[in-house]
């Protein structure tokens, strides 16, 4: 009993909230080791990891099969360069305009879902909207600069010159780190139950007085919100927005993300992000190896590790395992 | 006494079908209901119209006087109507004690920005819904599976866990969808014997499908019998067994 007791403290604390901001604490080294390049990449990984944990959301938690990622990230991308273009804003008046943006167009995929649109039909039609959204930015001259994109003017931050590839990366962990522990508490409160509740068995959920559509509605405009605000930072970190960033092969790139991380777990799309962020870059090296390497990379997963690097951390580490998530 | 749910004159339509016609039914505190019937009597349907999962085409249904059909069905189980499924509702991904936990979703009051930050409230409101699941997985004698993943459990600790998700918000009423089908008869029994828990100690009126006839006369108060989507006949279990009217529909096939 007091042995159990023990290893129950130890679980707490080693799972509990010491170790979560324990990773940025961490990570604010990373500038004194990291050249111009490399905090480039890591940059880019925080970035990817909203876009995981939004996607995963929905993917994972939820379980619905809903493609539009690539379109809230472009949708959080070009507004917040749109508005810092044409409207003169500073980067950090337009964050939170582009999570806004995200969430009305998460909400509208939402809309689709309560009316009986899923699976499949949620695919197909969510692709859609992605490739209608890139017409849109195509066609839109004016506003989006058609084909050739925007170039994103110099961002600053309350002031703080966001020009070295340094400054982004205070600013971007302090926002990422944020999100990520509101998401966390969310997904561990009663919220995040009643969202994997209705992944397993929707009909059982409302038996229990639970309201299944307004949580339907909430992970996907949160999901849509977390990675509109992902593109706004996307926007500032390549200093150019393009059509081409938001199609199909970016899509693949982000539900690798997930599935890689593993499905339904926060931790893991920290993990996937960060993975495969880094591993393109790596691979840029070997012209040629990074399309075979990122396919067999996803059979490999599917096949032998379907619950991703997430199931395998958990299995090594347990108390790092996501509340409702289950490695098997 | 009057009655905790009322049925007047309920009626169901599937696309041309009558699954059910002008049915009448009451269901009080403390008692135990079996609904028995052969197959397609419309058993299920019935649960299905109370609970709000199918729209009745006539009549009314009424909960503690007031009318709930037209209510989608979290709003009624919001109002103390709680079911089992025939096919098993509990959610497997997650453990005994999470399936109770979502059984309590209403009572733990912790607001959506408090959850965002995680306030020390909200994590006191979730601490306490934990005690008092455990509580009950106790009370009712399955402590033992609170930590273990409904998928690794087998069908008759599954019902039971079902049966104790479905009244941990301590709901006035209970549907009970074929709890013990399929149960060995040792299992069934134990089943049993927590639903007359449920009706005798908790005051809970329970309404009660089964098929085996055994088991509805050991359990039940009041048996009512269905056939072709009407009532054909409700009553004490030892007049059911003597009415010739569901010997003819029902027994007398068995």
């Amino acid at each position: 009993m007091n042995g159990q007791a023990a290893q129950g403290a130890w679980a707490r604390w080693v799972g509990g909230t010491h170790v979560f901001y324990a990773v940025p604490l961490l990570a604010l080294a990373i500038p004194l080791f990291a050249n111009q390049y490399t905090q480039f990449v890591v940059n880019l990984m925080l970035v990817y990891v909203l876009v995981a944990v939004g996607f995963n959301l929905v993917l994972g938690n939820l379980g619905q099969l809903a493609f539009a990622n690539t379109a809230l990230f472009g949708i959080g991308a070009y507004t917040a360069s749109m508005l810092m273009v044409h409207a003169g804003w500073p980067f950090w008046a337009v964050i939170l305009p582009a999570g806004i943006v995200g969430a009305v167009a998460g909400f509208l995929a939402s809309v689709t879902a309560l009316r009986g649109i899923r699976n499949y039909y949620l695919a197909i039609v969510t692709l859609a909207f992605g490739e209608l959204l890139r017409w849109i930015y195509i066609h839109g001259e004016a506003a989006t600069g058609g084909t050739d994109g925007l170039a994103v003017p110099r961002a600053d931050f309350f002031g703080i010159a966001l020009d070295s590839e340094t400054a982004r990366f205070y600013v971007f962990l302090l926002i990422v780190t944020v999100i990520v522990k509101a998401v966390s508490n969310l997904l561990q409160s009663k919220i995040g139950r009643a969202i994997v509740a209705i992944r397993d068995n929707e009909l059982a959920t409302a038996s229990l007085a639970i309201p299944t559509g307004r949580y339907i509605v909430l992970a996907f405009t949160l999901s849509g919100s977390i990675v509109g605000v992902a593109g706004s930072l996307f926007a500032v970190l390549i200093g150019h927005v393009a059509p081409e960033s938001f199609g199909l092969i970016e899509l693949i790139l982000h539900f690798a993300m997930v599935l890689v991380g593993g499905l339904g777990s926060l931790f893991g799309s920290v993990l996937g992000a960060v993975a495969l962020t880094a591993l393109p870059e790596y691979f840029r090296r070997f012209p040629g190896l990074y399309e075979m390497f990122f396919g067999g990379l996803l059979i490999v997963f599917l096949l032998i590790q379907p619950r991703g690097l997430a199931a395998l951390c958990a299995k090594w580490w347990p108390a790092l395992r996501d509340r409702y998530f289950r490695d098997r | 006494m009057a009655a905790l749910l009322e049925l007047a004159g309920v009626s169901v339509r599937f696309a041309g079908l009558q699954a059910l016609t002008d049915v009448n039914l009451a269901a009080r505190g403390g008692e135990i209901k079996a609904v028995i019937g052969p197959n397609g009597a419309g058993k299920t349907t019935l649960f299905n119209a109370i609970s709000g999962y199918v729209p009745i085409a006539a009549g009314a249904i009424a909960l503690n006087g007031s009318a709930i059909h037209g209510l989608t069905p979290h709003e009624i189980a919001a109002r103390g109507v709680r079911r089992t499924f025939q096919n098993g509702g509990l959610f497997a991904e997650l453990t005994a004690l999470e399936n109770v936990l979502a059984g309590l979703h209403a009572r733990i009051d912790a607001s959506f920005a408090g959850i965002l930050f995680g306030t020390r409230a909200a994590r006191a409101a979730e601490r306490e819904a934990v005690i008092r699941a455990r509580g009950l997985l106790e009370v009712l004698g399955v402590s033992h599976l609170a930590d273990r993943q409904v998928r690794a459990m087998s069908g008759g600790q599954q019902r039971t866990i079902e049966i104790v998700r479905a009244v941990a918000a301590e709901p006035p009423l209970l549907l009970l969808d074929e709890p013990a089908v399929g149960l060995a008869p040792p299992v069934c029994a134990q089943v049993i014997e927590l639903i007359r828990r449920l009706a005798g100690e908790m005051g809970i009126a329970v309404l009660l499908i089964e098929h085996t006839i055994d088991l509805v006369m050991a359990a039940a108060d009041v048996i009512a019998v269905f056939n072709g989507g009407t009532k054909i006949a409700e009553g004490p279990p030892a007049a059911i067994r003597t009415d010739p009217a569901v010997l003819e529909a029902y027994l007398g096939h068995g």
